[in-house]
This record gives structure tokens, C-alpha cells and sequence, in this order.
């Protein structure tokens, strides 16, 4: 047992990811042709707008169920609405963010923009954590307007009128996964601004002009639309409660920054928080890469259910890193 | 007349290095069975001491007064790194002239070595890279561009926490990157940088492993030992120190399977802090072994903070690499140059509770105000955990040992009497 973990411990997380990433894509966004449907809850960006998705992105049925008029919340209806979110819950606590670092398709796709500019040869760009702090807000008003304009719709709120219906799974409309993951079926179909009213000419075009930011965005910003995702918000509500977690032992740190270096998101506190024991935050997608980037024994630590998965070491920071002085 | 003073001084110094380098040489090997490996390192100062101080040679050289200097990117542009801390009181004595009486030795040493050896070494050392550290460091840049060598003052924030610190040792270390280039003639490359991580990496894995020896119950190697094989670092030619240091620790392996250990079973285990003793001012960790306790683990930059910390990088462009070299001398870094120096702190706790240590000894030179200042928090803190400290503050003269001697035997007769109490 402790040889086994001594080698998973040295192993290349890096590239595991890679492949487990690319699996996943493939299930997410192909699944449906070989009929299959792994949730309607999922706490990732499968797109429905996908017809041939192997599973579901929850913000679309979310989205809807908001819709519904409050009276009907506390009847029957109520039920398959709490059913909805408890299955959602039920799939993220499982693996907690790594949603976002290892299954979401969106973020799969931001990761290949990026491998695409190292390619390249273009560097990234990097930004003060300040920046990143202030940035972090606007998840939460997306997340909070996804709610409150569907609410808008099946209610009256303070007696105004209700908003029409054109305004319907309103962040889906602008939301990135839909305009680009069908594309991966040869659907170009939502790649276009509906005319039909005018608050869905609106919002087709903000989703028109936030698939080129995504584009734009990731390819100089490592996880550029991560930081602005109301799932991810909506994922930090439990994400106290997750099993899979990834913990730090701050005795051991020596704050020499090499996991806030690796962190796409940029998140100081992996480096320079020395008490808190859990490490995912906010914007963290447990990508993991600070795991592999600490060369103390035992400081990040990733464990399921208490039990541990994958830890940094000496031995395997100094495998990896002198895999690449050799140029591999 | 002038020149006649300065070449009979030059003289007297070298005399009296050699003699200060034997009888230090002479009382690390006085200990009942030394490492055979360890003799390539005796030898090694030996040669280099007692003879004529000569430069190594592999050329181009880049002299370094500092542990904060990123030794990567030097070897990225193809030039041997060399480090000109000096421990010598030969060398203080000439640097006296350049200095006040109450300041720091070490610093006093280097200048006075530089100056002693500047016809010697002039065109060889092709800079003296000084990064703006303490206050007597960061003075001597005048004295030492007066005396004819070209310094390059690495500018460094007096401080490491904030955002605005970060980028501004890493602006000031790109841009050394680049005047390296042009002081070498040899531009860094993507692939010349990686090379250059990948040795001073090198340096780190086999320290680690060292460290870890150091780290057994009772401890494989002596604390006075580790000290010369860490300032060899500096001064040996890479590929040798590597060589010599993968040799010990081989020993050292095979030493504990055959359960042969340095220190005695009981013998207090104890953490060396402050400044940095340096060959051949090993006196304070030669007198703490000499009075039976053993340096099982330390937190001074001639040695764990020289070689500690590792660099890791993700992408591997040039820009990513120089910072992340940047950031790896500042952010871990625990020089109480630096305000806001709690890391000092938690290092000290981290490595009392690692290497099981009984007392901590803390090393001040006299004038090294930083270290002097400090060490009423390391007390504090470590009286709260019960853990007792014994702080000396002495310099490179060989006036104080009898008084030193009997304060320390002193120490480690208490902490033998509470261990046996236990």
C-alpha cells in the first residue's frame, strides 16, 4: 500500500489530467450517440443545447424550475425542484471542484486554448491577486441574476409586471458552452443572433459577443471564463461539504510561492495562507497543479473521504522537475 | 610607499589565512571517525587556503556576496558562480580599513579579501554581484566600485509580502538576466535557463537528502561537517561538489545499515540560527561539537537557506523561468533584512519539531545588526514552546573561545541534565 502511494505521489498529475479531461469531453459532448445520459444535474457546462450530450448542465433545468410561480414551489412541483438540487449537490460534493479542473467541457476547452498558446510560444499574461479579488464578484451577481430574472418571469415582484418570455434560461443565452459545443457536433445553428424580439436579439448578441471574450479571453488569460462562472459560485455554497478535498498543512509551508505560480486562477492564499487547513476557495477548479508544484513533504495534501489520494512530496517534485531540466 | 605597505599586507594576510585555514582544518578532522568522503572537502579548502587564493578555473567568473543572488541565471550564461562571503580573520583585519570597528565582520572580511586579491583576481572576476540585502552589504558597493571591480548592485525590496515587492525583485532580476548577457557575452536562451534550474536543482536534491541524514536518531553526520560541505557549494566547480557530496552521502547510507552514527546516543541535538559561519569561521558549530552536542539541522543562509528551496515553473518560457528563480530567493527567504519576518519564525519551529531538537543556538556576529535584533522574538518563541536557546554573539577573532567554550559546555551540560530527567 505505502509503495503505491509512494508512486501515485511521484506521478506526472499534469498529464493524467490531460487524458482524463479529453475522456470526459469525449463522454460529455459525444455520449448521447451511444444513448448515454449520465444526469440531468451535473454540476459542469454539458450544454442541452448539445443534442448529442452525454449529460446535462443543472443551470438550464435550474434556470426553468425558477421559473415557476412561487405558490407552486411549496406543491408538488416543489418536490422535483428539491430532487433537482439535491442530485446536483449529491454529484459536486462527490467531487467537489474538480468538476471544473477535470470534467467540465468549457474548461477542457479553455486548457487546450491555452496548450494551443504555449504551442505558440506566446507567454501569458499575469495580473495582480487584487485584481482577481474584485473580479470574483461578478460570479455571484450572475448567479444571483440567474435566479432572480427567472423569478422575474413566473412572478410578480413588488407588484411589478412579470418579464416576458423571451427572457428564458436568460444565462444560458450568454453563456459560452452553448454557442460553442455544439459546434463539436457540427450544429453551427446557435452561432447566430435571433431577431425574433427584441430582448432575445439582446441576449443572443451578449452571447454572441461573450463567445468571442471566452475565446479571446482564455487564450491570453489561463481560465479566463472560470472566473466569471456562476456555477462555480453556485459549487462554493457546498463546497464545505465536498469529500474530496484538498488541505494544506501550513507548519510545513515555506511560502516560497511555486503553487501560486501554478495556480491558473491565482490564488495567493494556496502560498501564503499558513492556518486555514482547507485550500479550495472560491475560484479554485482543483486542478491540482500546486499539489505537483510543492516540494514539501506532506504540505498540499488531496484526500476523499479523509483518506489520502495524492500528496506533494520531495521525491516526486524533483522526478518531475527533473524530467523537464532534460528537456522531456 | 603606498604599494609597499599593500604588498606587505597582502602578504601578512596570506600568511595568516593559511595558518587560520590549517588550524580549522586541523580541528574538523580532530573528531574520531569523519566520513571518508569527507576529505575531498578538507582537501579541497585545504588547497584553497593555504596556497595562493586563486580564483577556479572555469571561466568566466561571477562573484557573488550574497545567498539571494539566483545562482540559475549564472549558470544560464555560462558563468561559474563563485561566492566571496568570507570567514577569514586574516581577511577581516585588512577589510578593517574600509569599515568601522563595530561593523560586521563577514562583510568586513569580503572587502578586505577583495581588496588583498585585487591584482590577483582583477580581470578574472568579470562581476561582484551585490544584491541591496543589509545595510553594510549594501555600503560596501561603494567601497568595492572605488577599489576598481565592476559590482552590480541587485536591487532587492526590503521586504516580500506584498504584490508591489514581488514585481519589483522580479523586474530587478530580469533585468539581470538580460546585463548578464552582455557581462558573459553569452544572451540566456529558454534552454540555457532550464539547464541552469535543472543544476542548482541538482544542488537542492542532494542537500535534501543530506538534510534527511542529518535527520535520523542519532544523526549520521556532524552539524560542523555540513556547514564546510555547504560552503563548498559556492566555491567548488558544480559537477565535483555534486560528485563529492553524492559520494558522502553513500557513506553516510551505508553508514546506517552498518548503525555506525557521528554523534553519541544521547547527545543533545541541537539547531544552529543566525548568521552564517563561514570557512574558516567554524567556530561556534566546531565548539557546540567539541562539547559533545550534536548540529543536527540549521537556519542560516551559508547553508539550509542557501540550498533549501526549489524552483518549479509551468509553461517554461523564459519570462516564467526568470520570475519563478525571482521568487524562489525572495518568497521562502528568512533574512531578517526583511521587515515582517514572521517566516523566520515558523521555519525555526518547523525545523525543531522535524529534527527532534533539544536546545537552538544562536549565532549573532557582532555588528550583524539584523540578527542581533531578532533575537529576543526567536527567544520568545521559543521559550513559549520549551525549547531552550542559548545566544552568542561573537566575530571572527579567536579572542572569545575560552569564554565561548565554557558558556556552551554549559548549555549542553543543562540540556544532557534535563534529558536525563525525562
Amino acid at each position: 500500500m505505502n509503495s503505491l502511494r509512494r508512486a501515485v505521489n511521484k506521478l506526472n498529475l499534469s498529464r493524467f489530467r490531460f487524458y482524463f479531461q479529453m475522456g470526459a469531453f469525449l463522454l460529455l459532448v459525444y455520449g448521447g450517440y451511444l444513448a448515454i445520459n449520465i444526469g440531468d444535474q451535473l454540476p459542469a457546462f454539458s450544454c442541452v443545447f448539445n443534442e448529442q450530450r452525454g449529460g446535462s448542465c443543472y443551470l438550464m433545468g435550474f434556470q426553468h424550475q425558477m421559473a415557476l410561480p412561487w405558490k407552486q414551489l411549496f406543491t408538488g412541483r416543489g418536490i422535483g425542484v428539491a430532487i433537482g438540487l439535491l442530485t446536483f449537490i449529491g454529484f459536486f460534493l462527490l467531487l467537489n471542484k474538480a468538476w471544473c479542473g477535470f470534467v467540465c467541457p468549457l474548461g477542457t476547452l479553455q486548457d487546450w486554448i491555452t496548450m494551443l498558446r504555449r504551442k505558440l510560444r506566446i507567454r501569458y499574461s499575469t495580473y495582480g491577486e487584487p485584481l482577481f479579488r474584485k473580479l470574483s464578484v461578478i460570479k455571484y451577481v450572475l448567479l444571483a441574476l440567474l435566479i432572480l430574472i427567472p423569478m422575474g418571469m413566473g412572478n410578480s415582484v413588488f407588484g411589478l409586471p412579470r418579464l416576458n418570455e423571451d427572457f428564458s434560461v436568460p444565462f444560458c443565452m450568454i453563456c459560452p458552452g452553448r454557442t460553442v459545443l455544439p459546434l463539436f457536433n457540427g450544429d453551427f445553428s446557435q452561432l447566430a443572433i435571433d431577431f425574433s424580439s427584441r430582448t432575445k436579439m439582446i441576449l443572443t448578441a451578449l452571447g454572441m459577443a461573450v463567445t468571442g471574450i471566452f475565446l479571446a479571453g482564455s487564450f491570453v488569460k489561463k481560465r479566463f471564463f472560470c472566473l466569471f462562472c456562476p456555477m462555480s459560485a453556485l459549487h462554493y455554497l457546498f463546497a464545505k461539504a465536498a469529500l474530496l478535498r484538498l488541505g494544506k498543512d501550513g507548519a510545513k509551508c515555506t511560502r516560497c510561492g511555486n503553487c501560486y505560480r501554478a495556480c491558473d486562477v491565482g490564488l495567493r492564499s494556496i502560498a501564503d495562507d499558513v492556518t486555514s487547513k482547507n485550500m479550495v476557495k472560491d475560484d479554485c477548479m482543483m486542478c491540482l497543479k500546486c499539489v505537483e508544484a510543492c516540494p514539501e513533504e506532506g504540505c498540499l495534501k488531496v484526500s476523499f473521504l479523509g483518506l489520502p489520494v495524492y500528496e506533494s512530496t520531495e521525491a516526486g517534485f524533483f522526478k518531475r522537475m527533473g524530467k523537464r531540466a532534460n528537456g522531456k | 610607499m603606498e604599494n609597499e605597505r599593500f604588498a606587505r599586507l597582502g602578504k601578512s594576510t596570506m600568511r595568516h589565512l593559511a595558518m587560520e585555514a590549517r588550524e580549522t582544518l586541523q580541528r574538523l578532522a580532530d573528531f574520531p571517525d569523519n566520513p571518508a568522503a569527507m576529505s575531498l572537502f578538507y582537501q579541497f579548502f585545504s588547497a584553497l587556503f593555504t596556497g595562493n587564493h586563486s580564483l577556479p578555473e572555469a571561466k568566466p567568473i561571477i562573484g557573488v556576496m550574497c545567498a539571494q543572488a539566483p545562482l540559475e541565471l549564472i549558470h544560464a550564461a555560462g558563468a561559474t558562480p563563485l561566492r566571496l562571503c568570507s570567514g577569514a580573520y586574516a581577511y577581516e583585519q585588512a577589510g578593517a580599513e574600509f569599515m568601522p570597528a563595530k561593523s560586521c565582520p563577514l562583510v568586513k572580511a569580503t572587502v578586505g579579501m577583495l581588496h588583498v586579491n585585487r591584482a590577483l583576481w582583477g580581470d578574472a572576476l568579470k562581476s561582484v554581484v551585490i544584491p541591496t540585502t543589509c545595510d553594510q552589504k549594501k555600503k560596501s558597493v561603494d567601497f568595492l566600485t572605488d577599489m576598481g571591480f565592476p559590482v552590480y548592485a541587485l536591487e532587492m525590496p526590503p521586504a516580500k509580502e506584498s504584490d508591489v515587492a514581488r514585481f519589483y525583485w522580479q523586474e530587478s532580476v530580469k533585468q539581470f538576466a538580460l546585463d548578464l548577457g552582455g557581462i558573459t557575452g553569452r544572451k540566456i536562451t529558454r534552454q540555457s535557463m532550464r539547464a541552469g534550474i535543472g543544476k542548482v536543482q541538482q544542488g537542492s536534491w542532494l542537500f535534501r537528502k543530506l538534510h534527511e541524514l542529518r535527520r535520523t536518531d542519532p544523526p549520521l553526520l556532524l552539524g560542523k561537517d555540513a556547514m564546510l560541505v555547504t560552503n563548498g557549494w559556492f566555491l567548488m566547480e558544480h559537477d565535483s561538489w555534486c560528485a563529492a557530496v553524492t559520494q558522502l552521502i553513500a557513506e553516510l547510507e551505508q553508514r546506517r545499515k552498518n548503525a555506525m552514527p557521528a554523534g553519541k546516543r544521547l547527545a543533545p541535538r541541537l539547531l544552529l540560527t543566525g548568521s552564517p559561519p563561514v570557512f574558516p569561521n567554524l567556530k561556534v558549530p566546531l565548539l557546540v561539537e567539541q562539547a559533545g552536542a550534536v548540529i543536527v539541522t540549521d537556519e542560516v543562509c551559508s547553508s539550509s537557506r542557501l540550498l533549501y528551496d526549489a524552483v518549479s515553473y509551468d509553461e517554461g518560457t523564459l519570462d516564467e523561468m526568470v520570475g519563478a528563480v525571482a521568487d524562489r530567493s525572495l518568497k521562502p527567504c528568512t533574512c531578517p533584512c526583511l521587515t515582517a519576518n514572521r517566516d523566520r519564525l515558523r521555519k525555526i519551529m518547523e525545523l525543531t519539531e522535524k529534527f527532534a531538537v533539544d536546545g537552538v543556538v544562536y549565532h549573532a556576529l557582532a555588528g550583524c545588526l539584523p540578527y542581533e535584533m531578532e533575537q529576543r522574538q526567536v527567544g520568545k518563541a521559543l521559550s513559549a514552546a520549551g525549547i531552550p536557546m542559548l545566544y552568542l554573539e561573537t566575530d571572527y577573532s579567536p579572542e572569545d573561545l575560552g569564554q565561548l567554550s565554557t558558556r556552551i559546555e554549559a548549555f549542553i551540560e543543562s540540556i544532557k541534565a534535563r534529558k536525563r530527567r525525562k
